[in-house]
């Protein structure tokens, strides 16, 4: 089977200031990617070449074995759905709404969702699990409950492949294993590949202990610093190294989680 | 079926408020005689034919349509830069227009240069706006909007040089009651206006799912898969077309293109599949009403922008008690 994604000397620079140096790395269907590193470190950016919002300056990025700056915009929407990390509400859609959002990569040029779209939408909302929310102005619920919908919409995008852009920042524990229980499923059951920024390592962990195809990648001032399984790279010469501080890995249970100790 | 029926209301409301226009004014006609020069124009007592078809249908028509433009392209607007604090006027179009028509009542005598120059500067102001926002070679919504707010601001500074030149006694009066409003004038050369106004209806309803993509923010809409430069195009050219017609003809009525879509939005929720056409619907009835009122309240006209407000705000506001401000609040 093909890879998903296929990045290769991957190289954009924001003016003179170089955010991502020469990143190289591929996605398998169904794997689970963990992009780690320090704030400012490229996660975004390379979310955003992705996506083909931002032009690389050189390299290769293959979406579906083909360079995303050769697709229309629909139809990067069609391989890559994207659940951003911070979402402001400015219209209180309902919930339904917002989901049918997704579809719009599927719409002719100034068509509007009809009824199968409806039923999708329905179907997204009850894999996350948000079905009773559907008639609520999605401006109302919860931020737990909020990352579902935007997740239910990446969903609706029936996408190969999900970027993830730290979206369990400001959640609690609950809704934090939840989100991540989810991704670990779509990861599985349905063979969404999953690409996720994100500042805790533990996810990997998590990831790993459920069984998924998961890779870990830090990145650090735009460079790829590792790669590979998260039992392997994560280590704590690692930590030091990337975050600047002292932590120990714990391994309870067959899961490994880290111990913050000291910033150095 | 229930679209079907929903739309066809939609259309046949504002229909029945410029039937009711057609039957209310200070000279009586009777409805048996408006609906016989209506059918029959050419057997009608010329007196009824005259009123009907040359004062007050025009008049009826002429505020729906502007109504309809000005309400839609508020709610496009709203949508498009995700601020329900705005209105149509927003890239400098009221001002535009209004810098357009005073040139015109001060150096040209008024007349049909009022419309044609109102029109023309309206574009031109959100031209000017889009190229005062653009920074290294890109327009951002914020940069668009800052623009805007410039180029209101520069050309409201020179309305007020063409206050200050005018003639107190001629000029001054009309550039004020332009500014106020008033659909007193219109006759059938103004029906001219109604193409670019059609024109950017249309391409706002034709975009109208976009609109809320558009408003989940630049990137977000991106990764969804909309072009949002091609979009933000067709429909802030759109509602810049269908604003400067509607403002050419009428004068400026602010309130219409801020008021109406909120109206809308508490009626039928934010979606902007159905609030585009509810907001057109919506807009085209309260100008309409509004008209009405203004030329049949008192002997003397009342200029249309008043009434809105005034008659507007306490319904904006009893509607928004009643409704809990429709998961706004």
């Amino acid at each position: 089977m093909g890879m998903i994604l296929s990045v290769k000397d991957l190289s954009f620079s924001y003016g003179a200031r170089k955010a991502l140096d020469r990143v190289s790395f591929e996605m398998n269907p169904g794997e689970i990617l963990c992009v780690m590193g320090p704030n400012g470190s490229g996660k975004s950016t390379l979310i955003d070449c992705v996506l083909g919002i931002h032009k690389p300056d050189s390299g290769t990025l293959l979406l579906d074995g083909k360079e995303v700056q050769a697709y229309k915009r629909q139809e990067i929407a069609r391989h890559a759905a994207y659940v951003p990390q911070n979402h402001s509400v400015t219209f209180p859609y309902t919930v339904r709404e917002a989901v049918m959002m997704g579809r719009t990569a599927y719409l002719p040029a100034f068509g509007a969702p009809g009824a199968k779209d409806e039923q999708l939408a329905e179907e997204a909302m009850d894999r996350v699990g948000i079905s009773q929310l559907a008639d609520r102005p999605y401006g109302s619920i919860s931020g737990g409950e909020l990352r579902l919908v935007l997740l239910a919409r990446a969903l609706c995008q029936q996408t190969p492949l999900i970027l993830m852009d730290e979206p369990t920042a400001h959640l609690d524990y609950r809704n934090e294993l939840k989100f991540l229980e989810l991704v670990s499923s779509l990861s599985k059951e349905d063979g969404i590949s999953i690409l996720i920024a994100t500042h805790a390592p533990d996810q990997a962990f998590f990831f790993e202990s459920t069984g998924c195809n998961v890779s870990a990648l830090f990145l650090q001032k735009g460079v790829v610093a590792s790669k590979g399984r998260p039992g392997e790279i994560i280590t704590e010469s690692c930590l030091e190294g990337i975050y600047g501080i002292r932590a120990k890995i714990l391994e309870s249970d067959g899961e490994k989680t880290i111990l913050l100790q000291k910033s150095l | 079926m229930k679209r079907l029926r929903n739309a066809i209301i939609l259309i046949l409301l504002p229909l029945v408020f410029i039937a009711a226009a057609l039957l209310v004014g200070r000279y009586s006609i009777s409805l048996r005689e408006i609906i016989e020069t209506i059918i029959r124009p050419s057997a009608a007592a010329s007196e009824n034919y005259r009123v009907i078809w040359y004062l007050r249908l025009p008049r009826a028509v002429a505020a729906a349509m502007c109504g309809a433009a000005l309400a839609v392209s508020g709610a496009a607007f709203q949508g498009v830069f995700r601020n329900p604090l705005v209105n149509s006027g927003l890239l400098g179009v009221s001002n535009g227009a209004g810098f357009g028509a005073c040139l015109a009542i001060v150096f040209l005598g008024g007349g049909a240069y009022t419309y044609i120059l109102a029109f023309v500067f309206a574009l031109l102001a959100v031209v000017l706006s889009y190229f005062s926002g653009r920074v290294s070679k890109v327009t951002t919504s914020v940069t668009l909007i800052l623009g805007g707010v410039i180029v209101s601001s520069f050309f409201s500074a020179l309305i007020s040089i063409l206050k200050f030149i005018a003639d107190p006694y001629s000029q001054l009066p009309s550039i004020t009651f332009w500014f106020m409003g008033s659909f007193a004038d219109v006759g059938y050369l103004h029906f001219y206006a109604f193409l670019p106004m059609a024109l950017g209806m249309l391409l706002i309803f034709l975009s109208r799912w976009r609109i809320n993509v558009l408003s989940m923010g630049d990137r977000e809409a991106a990764a969804l898969g909309v072009d949002v430069k091609k979009y933000q195009f067709l429909i802030i050219g759109g509602a810049t077309l269908a604003t400067a017609s509607a403002v050419c003809i009428s004068g400026t009525i602010g309130w219409v293109g801020l008021v109406v879509p909120h109206i809308g939005r508490m009626l039928v929720g934010n979606n902007n599949v159905r609030l585009i056409p509810v907001s057109m619907s919506l807009g085209a009835c309260f100008l309409t009403l509004m008209d009405i009122l203004s030329r049949c309240i008192s002997t003397a006209e009342i200029p249309i922008g008043i009434l809105c407000a005034l008659i507007g705000t306490p319904f904006f506001v009893y509607l928004l008690k009643k409704t809990r401000g429709g998961g706004w609040a």
